[in-house]
């Protein structure tokens, strides 16, 4: 919504510059979004006379004017064809800056001086083009600058109004904020309308036929003008508002519009079949041509102004084309009507007609102001356009909607706002919104609303009012006492953050992706038909395919941005997601949200650098990572079942990882083929985790236990065992020995190839000897480290290398 | 007698000043004090002494005998503490070659922002909430005052899933769920992510807010202006200004914008401000009495103050970052920044 500080000025005086007067709609509700000042700083562009036009001496298309300037004659060389001797022109003096950082200086052209420039209506942002230079109208005083001279010097306020402000939707509604703002009053139109001829009634008739969507329609009839284009004052009042000027009736209904905030319709009145209108709802299925050629299909719900044949027009969204008022229209009916803000919303949602009238009808406009628009429109339509009006206007309006009465209580006030406000300065600023107070009580008032606040339905809207006028900045800051009940950080929400920690310091960089992908990503991951996870939550108006369902696992993620980084050869990666994925909840309305963590690593173990290794990362990277982490959440009984993982998992390097019952999620390889899909040319290693399991898991701290004071002796022994015997069996054996005084076992070494029978391998464990008791002797140890190594080697099938 | 003891500590002198090993000295140690030494052999033949002599001699021995071991010891000393400096002059590292560093990971900013906000309202006694992203039409919309077609929905455009249930557009829902489990007094906030159908520079459609809101007997628009007033200026600065400023919002009524001085001109003008001068971070407000109808709360018993905050443009001014797009790219490039 744009209005500009000539046309407020039409209904309410004040005397705010126009930054002073944006920051004060601002901080009443009515944020100015941006302010544009006309002429300013243009007032070295004055009104000059232009004494003498002469040909260039060395230039066919320049001419030479002597221009007086009031002070002083200068001589400027211009190019266009328009002007005369005698003219009023718009001279940009040297020194003058034009819009578009522009600067006119004492130049040379063609060896003729010129000081300076005339200037054209597009050069001082007036119009989009123009043909030649601007003559100004003649009686301007010389010397002055021009935007003063021609009133024109104006400010431009765009106003980012919410949607409860349709009252603010006209200059009218913007100016009764500024009248309550001054505390001025709002200056009254004056309506002057000659009516000659038959009566309207005597000529055509209004029928509503669906009062609850129309309550009020109102009608004039007009006849005899003759469609042409607007008169300057109008189109450069509408354009001057951002709207585009089509012809002197069009423009008029727009200017109401904009002033009013009442939308209006001209229809040709030669096309009214049966010369009358009756507001009806559309037959379902109902076909219909609206004016911008587009042919509607149109229901039962649907308003539609009807003449004795069909719909003409889309009750207050758009006419029709068979109605519409052309060049060779002469006789018009003009309506000026209301109607439920509801139907109009549904019916323009439903067709997709966002139209300046529509905004307006399904916000609500003024029931009680039709009538003023109606006479003001006719009366402009006379003044541009001709034609002489019908005696009489038809205003049907059977059941007469009452204005709103609201309780008010002072105590209510002083308990929303935190402090009190005195009754009379309550009084003051509610009523000069056009609010009517009457006692209802002590410190009780009865409230009546005005029509075009349709936004103050409750006790509340009206003391938000009265916070918004008294200026937020007026009230005091103060702190709540604290008295609450909550719980400062969910068990499960502590959990992941601290996960999160643990990986930000395992070095691994946190992702966030969007929680909906490709239905390809799928088939990217190699997931068979049947997988669960191919059965998502879909998004029904996704932006793009991309983004039309919701993950159900955040491994696709998570590649693509591993493929990402790789394409801007950042090769070694450590990147984690630690988001919910979207389950489908079978028998639920909601879906089931879970949360998960991926994790993915690929390149050098570290970074490349003159201390560094050269080695890249592999399996057991991520896995002790992970093993950190349970041991932090204190979840000790995790298997690693290496023969059953994904399918996006290469068979031989993953596993699965449980942990009781459930299973906490997979790790490894990512196959080659997935690899493959995304692009990516080097080995990953991923996990895919279940956090809510994981967390479902997460144990207490088991308690300390005691720390010896004696010395620590460690025994080393290398096994010969079958190479498929998994290394979880060796340290079972020695968790399982019950040998007293065992503190530790560590796998050391790892051999297999020269010196090593095929089908086996060498695994060298160093176990740790305390007690907490007394410092173990040698015999003591050996005598346990030999029943251990006992142990090992008939348990294993194992021999001593 | 004393001669000779004399004799002995003048040479034990000379000799212990000349060496320059700990060997060495460990030799004139057992020379003159050991068990076959010199200064021994004297004290074994005390006992030839006169009984006048012997207390003499013996006193003179033992000053002889403290004497050795004290230049003994403090050559020692002297010498240990040449041989550290000899051994430290040929160790030198060069200390600007860079450390042996591993990977350094990244939180993501949003999360780094979430956290430093979740800490700020904590220590204002607010507690931590969530709620689930898919959520129903009527936390998301018609249990916060916004009906099917009411126009206010347009302020936020839909992702729908079915036509009851949307992802939800704002964390607002978070309230209605906290509220209808929980009688209050309550002082909650809710992080989280939401969704709205806009993609552009200035817009994505997946984004991140904070939610919060306190109700309680008597909570004014005054208790809503100090604490978010608070929550700015420990995070923004103390010397941040901040203004109120009245705007719509369904669910709260009166509402307010809360604008702080642009951080990037210091409220001069310029293009992060759009020339106003002013930045605006959260939208809040008293908490309108539909929605305390719509969870059974008593709205005559209760009031409440409500404020959100978009996560992203928080981060953007805090770190400059002027394309929302890279929050969700994870280019590492950006990620390790922060």
């Amino acid at each position: 919504m744009i209005v500009t500080g000539s046309w407020l000025k039409d209904f309410v005086d004040y005397n705010y510059a126009p930054t002073e007067l944006s920051h004060r709609l601002t901080m009443a509700g009515l944020e100015v979004d941006n302010l544009e000042l006309l002429g300013e700083g243009l007032d070295a562009v004055i009104v000059a006379r232009l004494l003498a036009v002469e040909a260039h001496p060395d230039a066919d298309k320049l001419t030479l004017c002597r221009v007086a300037t009031g002070s002083e004659e200068v001589q400027v060389v211009c190019g266009a064809t328009n002007h005369r001797s005698g003219d009023l022109v718009a001279l940009a003096q040297v020194g003058a800056v034009l819009p578009g950082d522009f600067k006119i200086k004492k130049s040379k052209i063609r060896g003729c001086v010129s000081m300076g420039m005339l200037c054209s209506e597009k050069e001082l942002g007036l119009a989009d083009n123009a043909a030649g230079i601007m003559i100004l109208p003649a009686g301007l005083t010389l010397g002055e600058p021009v935007f003063s001279a021609l009133g024109i010097k104006d400010a431009r306020y765009e106003l980012g109004l919410t949607p409860n402000r349709a009252d603010c939707l006209s200059v009218l509604g913007v100016a009764r904020e500024v009248a309550a703002m001054t505390g001025g009053k709002l200056k009254p139109l004056v309506l002057d309308l000659a009516e000659e001829g038959a009566p309207v009634f005597a000529q055509t008739s209004v029928t509503i036929e669906a009062a609850e969507d129309c309550p009020r329609y109102a009608a004039r009839l007009i006849r005899g003008v003759k469609i042409g284009p607007s008169p300057a004052w109008l189109a450069q009042r509408i354009e001057s508002v951002g709207m585009r000027s089509i012809n002197n009736v069009v423009d008029v209904t727009n200017y109401i519009l904009m002033e009013l905030g009442q939308p209006l319709h001209a229809f040709d009145f030669m096309h009214l079949r049966d010369q009358r209108i009756v507001v009806k709802h559309a037959r379902d299925g109902e076909l219909f041509t609206t004016l911008d050629g587009q042919e509607r299909k149109l229901l039962a719900s649907d308003l539609v102004i009807c003449d004795g044949a069909g719909p003409v027009a889309l009750a207050g969204i758009m006419g029709g084309l068979n109605s519409e008022v052309k060049d060779v229209t002469t006789d018009i009916l003009l309506e000026s009507a209301y109607f439920n803000p509801l139907t109009v919303r549904r019916t323009s949602k439903r067709l997709g007609i966002h139209s300046e009238s529509s905004h307006r009808f399904e916000r609500g406009t003024d029931v009680a102001n039709l009538l003023v628009a109606l006479d003001r429109a006719t009366q402009l339509i006379v003044a541009t356009a001709g034609g002489t009006v019908a005696r009489g206007a038809i205003d049907v309006y059977p059941q007469v909607i009452p204005s709103r009465e609201i309780p008010l209580r002072l105590a209510k006030i002083t308990q929303v706002l935190g402090e009190e406000l005195p009754a009379g300065q309550v009084c003051e600023m509610l009523e000069s919104l056009g609010l009517t107070l009457v006692s209802d009580g002590p410190e009780r008032y009865l409230v009546t609303v005005p029509h075009f606040r349709h936004d103050l339905e409750r006790e509340i809207d009206l003391i938000e009012e009265v916070v918004r006028l008294n200026g937020y900045d007026n009230i005091p800051l103060s702190m709540p006492n604290g008295r609450a009940d909550c719980q400062l950080l969910p068990r499960s929400r502590k959990l992941a953050n601290l996960t999160r920690d643990h990986f930000v310091a395992a070095g691994y960089s946190e992702l966030i992706n969007y929680s909906f992908v490709s239905p390809a990503s799928w088939d990217q991951v190699q997931l068979p038909a049947d997988d669960p996870r191919r059965a998502t939550v879909n998004v029904l108006n996704p932006l793009t395919d991309e983004q039309s369902v919701m993950r159900t696992s955040l491994v696709p993620s998570v590649l693509q941005s591993v493929a990402g980084n790789l394409a801007y050869r950042t090769l070694d990666l450590r990147l984690f997601e630690l988001r919910p994925v979207f389950h489908p909840h079978h028998g639920a309305e909601l879906p089931t949200e879970q949360l998960r963590l991926c994790a993915a690593l690929c390149g050098r173990r570290e970074p490349q650098g003159w201390a560094n290794g050269d080695a890249d990362v592999d399996f057991y990277d991520l896995k002790g990572v992970l093993e950190n982490l349970l041991a932090t959440l204190h979840i000790n009984d995790v298997t690693w079942q290496g023969d059953a993982s994904d399918v996006f998992l290469h068979p031989g390097k993953s596993c699965t990882l449980r942990s009781g019952e459930s299973v906490l999620g997979t790790l490894g390889e990512v196959h080659p083929r997935v690899l493959a899909n995304f692009d990516i040319d080097t080995p990953v290693i991923i996990l895919d985790l279940n956090m809510a399991a994981l967390i479902s898991r997460t144990g207490d701290h088991p308690g300390f236990k005691p720390v010896s004071r004696f010395p620590v002796l460690q025994r080393d022994t290398a096994l010969l065992v079958a190479d498929i015997l998994p290394a979880a069996d060796i340290l079972k054996v020695v968790a399982k020995s019950r040998i007293r005084d065992i503190e530790d076992v560590v796998i050391f070494d790892l051999y297999c190839g020269k010196g090593i029978p095929a089908g086996k391998k060498s695994v060298a464990i160093r176990v740790s000897y305390r007690s907490v008791e007394k410092t173990l002797t040698d015999d003591e140890i050996n005598a346990a480290h030999g029943k251990l190594v006992n142990k090992l080697c008939q348990q294993l099938e194992a021999e001593i290398r | 007698m004393k001669d000779k003891l004399d004799n002995m500590l003048h040479s034990a002198r000379e000799l212990i000043s000349t060496v320059a090993s700990e060997a060495e000295l460990q030799q004139i140690k057992i020379r003159f004090l050991g068990k076959k030494g010199e200064l021994t052999a004297i004290m074994k033949g005390m006992g030839q002494l006169s009984a006048a002599e012997r207390p003499v001699i013996g006193a003179l021995a033992n000053t002889v005998k403290d004497e050795i071991e004290s230049l003994l010891h403090e050559r020692l000393e002297r010498t240990r503490a040449a041989e550290i400096d000899r051994r430290l002059q040929g160790e030198k590292i060069d200390v600007t070659l860079p450390g042996r560093r591993g990977e350094r990971g990244s939180k993501h900013p949003i999360t780094i922002v979430t956290e430093e906000l979740v800490a700020i309202f904590a220590a204002l006694g607010f507690g931590v909430a969530e709620g689930p992203e898919v959520e129903k039409d009527f936390y998301n919309f018609e249990a916060l005052n916004i009906p099917r077609d009411h126009p206010a929905r347009d302020m936020q455009d839909t992702f729908y899933i079915t036509d009851d249930v949307v992802l939800r557009t704002h964390t607002s829902p978070v309230q209605i769920r906290t509220m209808i489990k929980q009688a209050p007094p309550v002082r909650i906030i809710a992080p989280g992510t939401v969704y709205r159908r806009d993609s552009d520079l200035t817009h994505s459609p997946m984004f991140h807010q904070i939610e919060g809101f306190m109700v309680d007997r008597d909570i004014s628009f005054a208790d809503l202006k100090g604490v978010l007033t608070a929550f700015v200026t420990s995070y923004f600065g103390d010397n941040v200004k901040v203004r109120f400023r009245p705007s719509f919002f369904p669910f709260t009524e009166p509402s307010a914008e809360v604008d702080i001085a642009c951080v990037i001109c210091g409220g001069g003008g310029c293009r992060v401000c759009g020339q106003s001068g002013w930045l605006e971070i959260l939208g809040s407000g008293m908490i309108d009495p539909e929605v305390f109808k719509s969870v059974g709360y008593d709205p005559e018993l209760y009031s409440g103050f409500a404020f959100g905050m978009g996560l992203e443009r928080i981060a953007m001014l805090k770190y400059g970052v002027n394309d929302l797009r890279l929050f969700f790219e994870n280019d590492t490039r950006f990620l390790k920044q922060f």
